[in-house]
């Protein structure tokens, strides 16, 4: 591939185990940086040259096949790998990137949530949670997964609690994550003791190869295997497992919201994906059976029921988050149909979703930096006060739903396609229903933005106070992605298709 | 850069509606209108024979949610009704060429195009985009009827717009059926997506019991709405079973069926419109007919009956539009001896009667006799055809009734009204002669209805003016008009009435409208009784559902922390339950 | 116009019927006539014949069941022709109703419709 050999020789072979060196190693040095321009510019930086790697590994592997890294020459399953496939690449390109746009967003907003001398540590915890991030993707070791996780999350309990001069709520929010969060390390690392027991490693690899060899293995790997569904689970907000979400996602600095909400529990799911399908095998009885009714079970009554939450809250962020467990149920539906249509389709949503979410949280961030507006019933008339960010916001949300020529549309259509060929016509039932549930909850913001009239301050009508440049530009890159997606400009939306469908090709053939 | 030959032709029209859509109002204004009206299908009809080869074009393609589409397919058996509604676009664009109205102009574009777009569709899912389109742009046609149209438009959109969700829900099943394929070739009844496909297409072409709203609707729209809606709606429907349900035995019964009833309904019918509606119907049933037999000659026929159908049809909708136009009714019993004051329009009116009626030298003797051919020559090998074909010929005396003597007789001759008025507009008069030239160009022995073969899509060899056709067919005519002569020297032939004619859709504009008012008057009674109860009750599950899931109900509390770690031990051992116990 | 050739044995009545009419329907005129009316009937039965007559000489060259007979179409039509229109009868009784039947104004014909509303001819 052309673009390809634009890329040096060297960051490709060195790439997987570069995104993770640079942004702890940058982590460390953002955190002493005197300047708060300076950290910003070093952060920035960081994340450009990890996405641009990530992109040229995901050429890699498009052109020459699945890579697997050894740390430091040791090979597995000794030493730790790093691997990079068609299940991992897009994931790690999506982290990189939507690191950018959160990192282009940052720069005014930070001046206004952070106080300023928090500001270059929060800049390192970004990116120790960036690092952390990268790394639960990449690696090829199980334990390496937990270490990862734990970097990801600390750090993010850290960055949500600086929401605190914004929120105070922020520090009850961040406790109850804090305290959540660490419930589902903890099952996850308890899972991974048990498989441990069972099979004597912590590669991947290797554990999947035993397993297979045991014939799934003995109850010891059963009950290992709850305990890592359930953990993470926990972390990718798994319907009743969600409590913390909503608080996470509302109070935390609106950068914060934006970089989890389209990054954090994609990690997670993309981890259950990597553990249901490669690790564990589908042809094993209890893992189909887990897939297949608790998954697409808590995911059908987590579309429900928080879509309903969604309709019933008056903070708009809370809304939006809920409506993130919602999609978390699509995905798991995706999941749960376990062919490879339905698997795409979920991988697909898990990237639109990420790119949709990320533009409505952005435009929920400008707003408050505007306005100071996180009510329902404060959007009225923000459409001609602020028409540009509102404007966003509405394609944000109606690719959200999933009208026509968005990326929301294309992954429910392939959702729908692929349970309709299962034969699930109730799940078909469920999207519509959903959907239908989405227009409201969306609808409800659109209508008073749009309808209604900009309050009175002084007598007079609120002025026009469009988002600064830096707030709008991630923001409309991310809405052009979603309509691109959508109307198959580019042929962005064949390659997204694309990399879903190998990435489900990657788990179903491995899977049997 | 896009290449103009990828575009389905009849877009340009949907284009040159949009457009007079947009023109003002005004005479200047209304004149450019006519020239888009009359230009836009020439247009049309030129990128056709750009487009057109002998082979299938097939072109267009975009692709939607994962989903190819094929905007255009251009053969042998699309290009006939694309030239075919090219033709008459422009036939019906001179014959309204009097009126200035927006939206007539701009809607009789966009239906025309929608068709013209429909029948040149690759794929069932714009199909059935234009399914829909020409039921949305046609209504406003019905509704410039006036007040009086209104309701009788509700009821023709509803039950097109009902045709198109079935097209679009038999599509998604027969591709389901059919491992995800949404092209639109032969479809067949062996699925149950077939099924719901052949009930939406019976819908736009009249099956018994689904056809009432043709004769609801057509009698009410405007003078021209009427000419231009018989022409294009139920005729794309035809092309849709020509193209998916050939050989599909049912048809034959449908067909046979078809031709027949309408003939009773038109005998009694007052309202010449409506008659001519019934006509319609009774035709269509000789080409659903044609298409269930499904032979070579039989589709020959059917290709050939549609298209000298839409000449004529529209003839003697026009000649009885230039009536109206004039007289201002077109009840026979309000009409007679006008052949005084509008001899053209009388001549024009016979020849279309003479060319339904099937006359030799006239339309449709080489198409009809193809039909009826077939049928008989198909029931050397199945003898119960023969009582198909022996309801054809009794649909052919009927349409001599109802068409050849009773709309002419009725207008132009019988009892003189009185009525003094003058010759139908140049403009009408001038589409009336093109419909009419049209008429005996296509059936002339020498040159004339060999232009009709070479439309055909399968090479035609049936000799139409042997002896015997020309001699039987004259038979049954004179035989049908002696009939009516004898009939009225006994005075058996029955005076026309004014009156309206239950049919079908009485079921439901009078009993389904009175269960519906007898069920609203329960729920009123009912509803008064049950206030209070229900009041209290929605209150109560308001106060529930915003309890459970406001901020501050129990789904959402903010620091649930040690329910969430019970929740989770839970989930933990529904997990571990579903892993030892569920094999 | 038509006073250039104008006969003068016209009645008063044929006169006046003559200016009304339209140029071209001039000539024709003698269609209204009585006698020819009455007359007219002749047409189509010589016309009948002479096909029932031909027909025996040309048969059909793929005969249907019914063909044996002679003249078989020529009966067909007749039989057909005059059992549907004595079929008018009962069906008017059956199901003709009031113009106002379902109470949407019946056609839109103004001028003669049972119900009150604009004139909308063109003259």
């Amino acid at each position: 591939m052309d673009i390809l050999s634009l890329f040096p020789a060297w960051l490709l072979e060195q790439g997987p185990a570069f995104v993770i060196v640079l942004p702890l190693l940058m982590g460390a040095i953002v955190a002493i940086l005197p300047s708060r321009t300076l950290a910003w510019w070093a952060a920035l930086i960081v994340t450009l040259l990890c996405s641009v790697t990530a992109f040229g590994l995901l050429l890699q592997v498009y052109s020459e096949g699945a890579s697997l890294y050894t740390m430091g020459g040791w090979d597995p399953p000794h030493g730790i790998s790093l691997v990079v496939d068609a299940l991992s690449a897009p994931v790690l390109l999506l982290i990189a990137a939507m690191a950018v746009v959160t990192m282009v967003y940052a720069m005014p907003a930070t001046i206004a949530e952070i106080e300023p001398k928090k500001r270059a540590p929060f800049y390192a915890a970004f990116l120790l949670c960036f690092a952390g991030l990268m790394g639960m993707v990449i690696t090829g070791d199980a334990f390496n997964v937990f270490v990862f996780l734990e970097v990801s999350s600390i750090s993010t309990y850290a960055i949500v609690a600086m929401g605190a001069a914004r929120d105070r709520r922020a520090l009850a929010a961040a406790y109850n994550y804090l305290i959540m969060g660490s419930i589902g390390a903890t099952f996850f690392v308890i899972g991974l003791g048990f498989l441990f027991m069972e099979t004597g490693t912590l590669n991947m690899a290797d554990m999947s190869r035993i397993l297979a060899d045991l014939d799934g293995g003995s109850r010891v790997a059963m009950v290992g295997f709850g305990f890592i569904v359930v953990g993470l689970g926990l972390k990718m907000a798994m319907f009743p497992l969600h409590t913390w979400l909503p608080g996470a996602y509302a109070y935390s600095p609106t950068m914060v919201s934006v970089f989890l909400a389209s990054t954090a529990t994609k990690a997670a799911l993309y981890l259950l994906l990597r553990f249901t399908f490669t690790v564990f095998d589908p042809s094993f009885n209890y893992d189909i059976v887990v897939v297949k009714y608790v998954l697409v079970g808590v995911g059908v009554v987590g579309m429900i029921f928080a879509s309903l939450q969604a309709i019933f809250q008056t903070d708009a962020r809370r809304t939006l988050a809920y409506s993130s467990v919602a999609q978390v149920g699509y995905m798991l539906l995706g999941v749960g149909i376990a062919t490879a249509a339905g698997i795409a389709a979920g991988y697909l949503h898990l990237l639109n979703h990420a790119i949709i979410k990320g533009g409505l949280f952005l435009a929920m961030g400008a707003f408050w930096y505007r306005f100071g507006i996180t009510r329902v019933t404060d959007f009225n008339g923000l459409s001609k006060t602020m028409p540009w960010t509102m404007g966003a916001f509405m394609i944000s949300g109606l690719s959200l739903i999933g009208v026509p020529f968005t990326a929301g549309f294309v992954s429910k259509v392939n959702l729908t396609i692929a349970a309709a060929d299962k034969g699930w016509w109730w799940a078909v039932a469920v999207i519509v229903v959903t959907s239908v549930l989405a227009i409201i909850y969306i609808g409800r913001i659109l209508l008073a933005a749009y309808f209604g009239s900009p309050p009175e301050i002084d007598g007079e009508m609120a002025k026009r106070n469009e988002a600064p440049l830096m707030m709008l530009i991630p923001m409309w890159i991310l809405v052009f992605l979603s309509i691109s997606i959508g109307s198959n400009l580019f042929g962005l939306g064949d390659n997204f298709v694309m990399a879903s469908e190998r990435a489900a090709n990657l788990l179903v053939g491995i899977g049997g | 850069m896009i290449d103009i030959f990828q575009i389905n032709p009849g877009l340009w029209m949907i284009l040159a509606g949009l457009i007079c859509a947009l023109v003002p109002k005004g005479d200047t204004f209304a004149l450019v209108r006519k020239v888009f009206i009359i230009g836009a299908p020439i247009f049309a009809g030129v990128m056709i024979t750009q487009i057109y080869t002998s082979q299938e074009v097939l072109a267009g393609q975009i692709t939607i949610g994962g989903l190819e589409l094929t905007t255009l397919r251009i053969d042998n058996l699309s290009m006939v009704w694309g030239y075919l509604f090219c033709l008459i676009a422009v036939i019906n664009g001179i014959y309204g060429f009097h009126e200035k109205c927006r939206i007539t102009d701009s809607s009789a574009l966009i239906y025309a195009g929608a068709a013209i777009a429909g029948v040149f569709s690759g794929d069932l899912l714009t199909l059935f985009l234009f399914w829909e389109l020409t039921a949305i742009s046609s209504v406003f046609l019905i509704w410039k009827g006036g007040k009086r149209a209104y309701a009788a438009g509700i009821r023709y959109l509803a039950l097109h717009v009902l045709s198109g969700v079935l097209l679009l829900a038999g599509a998604i099943f027969y591709a389901h059926s059919n491992g995800g394929d949404y092209s639109f070739n032969a479809i067949g009844t062996d699925t149950l997506g077939g099924w719901l496909i052949l009930f939406a297409i019976g819908i736009k072409c009249g099956f018994p019991f689904l056809h009432m709203w043709m004769q609801d609707a057509y009698p009410k729209a405007s003078i021209t709405g009427t000419v231009i809606l018989s022409a294009f709606t139920t005729k794309m429907a035809i092309y849709a079973l020509a193209r998916g349900y050939v050989g599909v035995d049912i048809l034959i019964y449908i067909g046979a069926i078809m031709t027949c009833f309408p003939v009773f309904f038109a005998l009694i019918e007052n309202d010449l419109r409506r008659v001519l509606a019934f006509s319609l119907n009774n035709q269509l049933g000789f080409m659903v007919c044609g298409i269930g037999i499904g032979t070579e000659l039989a589709l020959n026929g059917v290709v050939g009956q549609v298209f000298v159908h839409v000449i004529f049809k529209s003839l003697l909708f026009m000649s009885i539009g230039a009536v109206m136009y004039r007289v201002g009714t077109a009840k026979a019993s309000e009409l007679g001896g006008l052949f005084r004051s509008m001899p053209i329009t009388a001549v024009f009116c016979l020849i279309g009667a003479g060319s339904i009626a099937a006359f030799p030298l006239l339309a449709a003797f080489v198409t009809k006799a193809m039909i009826i051919s077939a049928v008989i020559y198909e029931a050397a090998y199945n003898p119960g055809l023969y009582v198909i074909a022996a309801m054809l010929l009794f649909a052919s005396a009927g349409v001599m009734e109802h068409s050849g003597i009773k709309v002419p007789y009725f207008t132009f001759f019988s009892h003189d009204s009185g009525r003094r008025v003058k010759e139908a507009p140049w403009n009408m008069l001038v589409a009336m002669g093109l419909a009419a030239l049209l008429c005996i160009v296509l059936a002339f022995p020498w040159g004339g209805y060999q232009i009709l073969y070479s439309l055909m899509p399968y090479e035609p060899n049936y000799q139409p003016y042997t002896v015997d056709h020309v001699v039987f067919q004259l038979q049954l005519l004179f035989a049908a008009i002696s009939a009516f002569c004898v009939l009225k020297k006994f005075k058996l032939y029955p005076a026309e009435k004014r009156g309206e004619i239950l049919d079908f859709d009485w079921t439901y504009r009078k009993l389904g409208l009175g269960i519906m008012q007898w069920i609203g008057a329960m729920w009123t009674r009912l509803s008064v009784q049950t206030k209070r109860l229900r009041e209290r009750a929605i209150e109560s599950a308001g106060r529930r559902l915003f309890q459970v899931f406001s901020p501050a109900g129990a789904m959402s509390e903010s620091a649930p922390s040690g329910l969430a770690a019970v929740l989770t031990a839970a989930m933990l051992i529904i997990v571990l339950i579903f892993v030892y116990f569920i094999r | 116009m038509t006073d250039k050739n104008e006969p003068e044995t016209l009645s008063r009545k044929e006169l006046e019927e003559r200016q009304n009419a339209h140029p071209f329907a001039v000539p024709f005129l003698w269609l209204g006539n009585q006698k020819v009316i009455d007359n007219f009937i002749w047409l189509p039965v010589l016309g009948m014949i002479a096909m029932i007559a031909l027909g025996i000489v040309f048969p059909q060259a793929k005969p249907a069941p019914w063909d044996a007979i002679p003249g078989s179409w020529a009966l067909i039509g007749f039989v057909a022709y005059s059992f549907i229109v004595l079929c008018a009868k009962p069906l008017t009784a059956l199901l003709s109703r009031d113009e106002t039947y379902y109470g949407e104004g019946g056609l839109p014909d103004p001028e003669y419709s049972t119900e009150h509303s604009s004139g909308d001819h063109h003259d």
